[in-house]
C-alpha cells in the first residue's frame, strides 16, 4: 500500500509550497488516477514521492506499507519497489539501453543479471512494447521520438518488475496506435501482478477508457478537492475543471 | 571503408605525437594524468580522421591538439573528453586549422571536461579558417554529470555510485567500434574514480 499523509512540499531553497496538506491512500492493485489543471503540483506530486532532489518535503509522510520512504535515497526507494515513468525521459550520451536496464536489474536482485536469460527477456518485452530491436545498443532514449521515450519506459516497467507504479503523463505526445500498446501492456502487466498498484497522472481521460480506473481524483492548490469514479474525469473532459472545482479562473 | 586504426595509451609524463595522415585513420588516445602535445597534418586530398581523445586528471596537466587541414577535401572530427577528478587544473587547447589553399574541407571538434570535485578546468577551442568553402563546428563544455541523470539512473534503483560508473564509461569510452581489450588499463583506472 502506497499511503501520503498530509503531505506539504516545496522548491528546495525556496518559499514556494507545492503541495498543501496532500493526502492519498492507494490500496495494492488498485488504479488510482490525479488529474488537474496544468501547473498545480501533479508532476511535483511524483517526483516528490520518488525523492527529487529540487523538492524537500515539509511536513506530512510518505509510507510503503506502513513504512516512511522519507529517509530513503532515490536508489532505495526503486528497490522498495516504487516505479516513476517519467514525462519527459532524461536522455543519456554514451549508456547504452541495454547496459542501463542490465545494471538496474542487478541492481535491484542484488545479484549479476544471467545475460542469456537478459537477452532473451529483453527481446520479448521489446517485441511487446513494438520497438526496434537495435534500441538494445543505442543510448538511452538518445535520438528517440517522444512515443519511443513512452515506450521505453514500459519496456523498464517490464524488465524491473516493479510494484508502485506512477505514470506521469505517458500518454502526452503519443498517437494513438502507441497509447494502445502502452495501455495494453500496463494492463496486461497488472493483470500478472495483482498486487501492483498504478497512479496514473493525466490530463485526459482517452487513457482512462483503456486502463478503466477505481478512483479518480482532482488536485487543485496542492491538495485534492474532488474524488470519484471514471464518470469524474468524463465530466472534466465535458465541461472542464471549472465545473467541478467552482473556479471560473482555471485555465 | 576500411580505416587504419591507432590505439595510443600514456600513463602520467609529458607526451609528443607528430602525425602525418595520408589514409583515413581512426585514433584512439587515452591519457591517465598525463600532459600531451599532439600534431596532426592532413596531407593527402580527401582523407579522414576521427580524433577520440579520453583523459583521466588527478593533477595540473594541459592537452593541445592541432589539426593542420594541408589537403583539399580533407575532413576532421575531433571528440575531446576528459575527467578532472580532484581539485586540479585540466587544459585543454584545440585548434583545427584550414589555410587559403586548401577548400571543401570538414573540421569539427566536440570538448568536454567533467569536473568530479572543484576542479579548474579551461577549454579553448580554436577554428583557424582562412578558406570559405569549409564546414566547421565546434562545442565545448566543462562542468559536472547533470543531477537529472543521476536521478534517472537511481530511479531505477542503481545506487549513486553506480550511476557515476555508468556515466564515467559512457563519457570516457565514447565510440561503438572501440576494441576494449586494447585499453584494459584504462578500464581499470576508471573503475579507481
Amino acid at each position: 500500500m502506497l499511503e501520503i499523509k498530509n503531505l506539504y512540499a516545496s522548491i528546495k531553497d525556496s518559499d514556494k509550497k507545492i503541495l498543501k496538506n496532500f493526502s492519498l491512500k492507494i490500496n495494492d492493485g488498485e488504479i488510482h488516477v490525479i488529474m488537474g489543471p496544468n501547473g498545480v503540483g501533479k508532476s511535483t506530486l511524483s517526483k516528490v514521492i520518488m525523492g527529487h532532489y529540487s523538492y524537500e518535503v515539509n511536513k506530512g509522510d510518505i509510507l510503503l506499507d506502513g513504512e516512511s520512504i522519507l529517509p530513503l535515497t532515490v536508489d532505495e526507494r526503486a528497490k522498495k519497489g516504487l516505479f516513476l515513468c517519467m514525462q519527459d525521459p532524461t536522455v543519456i550520451e554514451g549508456v547504452s539501453n541495454s547496459e542501463f536496464i542490465r545494471t538496474a536489474m542487478s541492481s535491484k536482485s542484488q545479484e549479476k543479471v544471467n545475460l542469456y536469460k537478459f537477452v532473451k527477456s529483453m527481446e520479448e518485452a521489446i517485441e511487446d512494447v513494438s520497438l526496434d530491436k537495435n534500441m538494445l545498443h543505442r543510448s538511452l532514449n538518445m535520438g528517440f521520438s517522444g512515443g519511443e521515450k513512452k515506450k521505453n519506459e514500459i519496456l523498464q516497467l517490464k524488465m524491473l518488475q516493479p510494484k508502485y507504479i506512477i505514470l506521469d503523463e505517458i500518454d502526452s505526445g503519443l498517437d494513438i496506435d502507441s497509447l494502445r500498446i502502452v495501455c495494453r501492456n500496463i494492463k496486461k502487466y497488472m493483470k500478472d501482478n495483482k498486487d501492483s498498484s498504478l497512479l496514473i497522472i493525466t490530463h485526459y481521460p482517452r487513457i482512462l477508457e483503456y486502463l478503466k480506473p477505481d478512483y479518480v481524483h482532482i488536485l487543485k492548490d496542492g491538495k485534492i478537492v474532488k474524488s470519484g469514479d471514471l464518470n469524474l474525469a468524463l465530466e472534466i473532459e465535458k465541461d472542464g475543471y471549472s465545473s467541478v472545482t467552482g473556479d471560473d479562473n482555471v485555465e | 571503408m576500411l580505416n587504419k586504426i591507432l590505439y595510443v595509451v600514456d600513463n602520467n609524463g609529458k607526451n609528443n605525437y607528430h602525425y602525418k595522415i595520408d589514409e583515413d585513420t581512426i585514433i584512439y588516445h587515452f591519457s591517465i594524468d598525463g600532459s600531451s602535445e599532439v600534431k596532426i597534418d592532413l596531407v593527402k586530398e580527401g582523407v579522414s580522421l576521427k580524433y577520440y581523445y579520453s583523459n583521466i586528471n588527478y593533477n595540473n596537466n594541459t592537452f593541445s591538439i592541432r589539426v593542420n587541414h594541408k589537403a583539399s577535401n580533407t575532413n576532421s572530427e575531433l571528440y575531446n573528453h576528459g575527467v578532472n577528478v580532484f581539485d586540479k587544473k585540466l587544459d585543454y587547447y584545440v585548434d583545427g586549422v584550414v589555410n587559403k589553399k586548401t577548400s571543401g574541407c570538414v573540421c569539427n571538434q566536440e570538448n568536454q571536461i567533467i569536473n568530479i570535485r572543484d576542479g579548474k578546468s579551461t577549454i579553448c577551442p580554436n577554428l583557424l579558417i582562412d578558406n570559405y568553402d569549409v564546414v566547421s563546428n565546434h562545442s565545448a563544455y566543462i562542468g559536472k554529470f547533470s543531477d537529472d541523470k543521476l536521478f534517472y539512473l537511481m530511479s531505477r534503483g542503481i545506487s549513486l555510485k553506480e550511476a557515476y560508473k555508468l556515466l564515467l564509461n559512457g563519457f570516457l569510452i565514447n565510440s561503438k567500434s572501440l576494441d576494449l581489450e586494447k585499453v584494459n588499463l584504462f578500464l581499470q583506472e576508471i573503475d579507481k574514480i
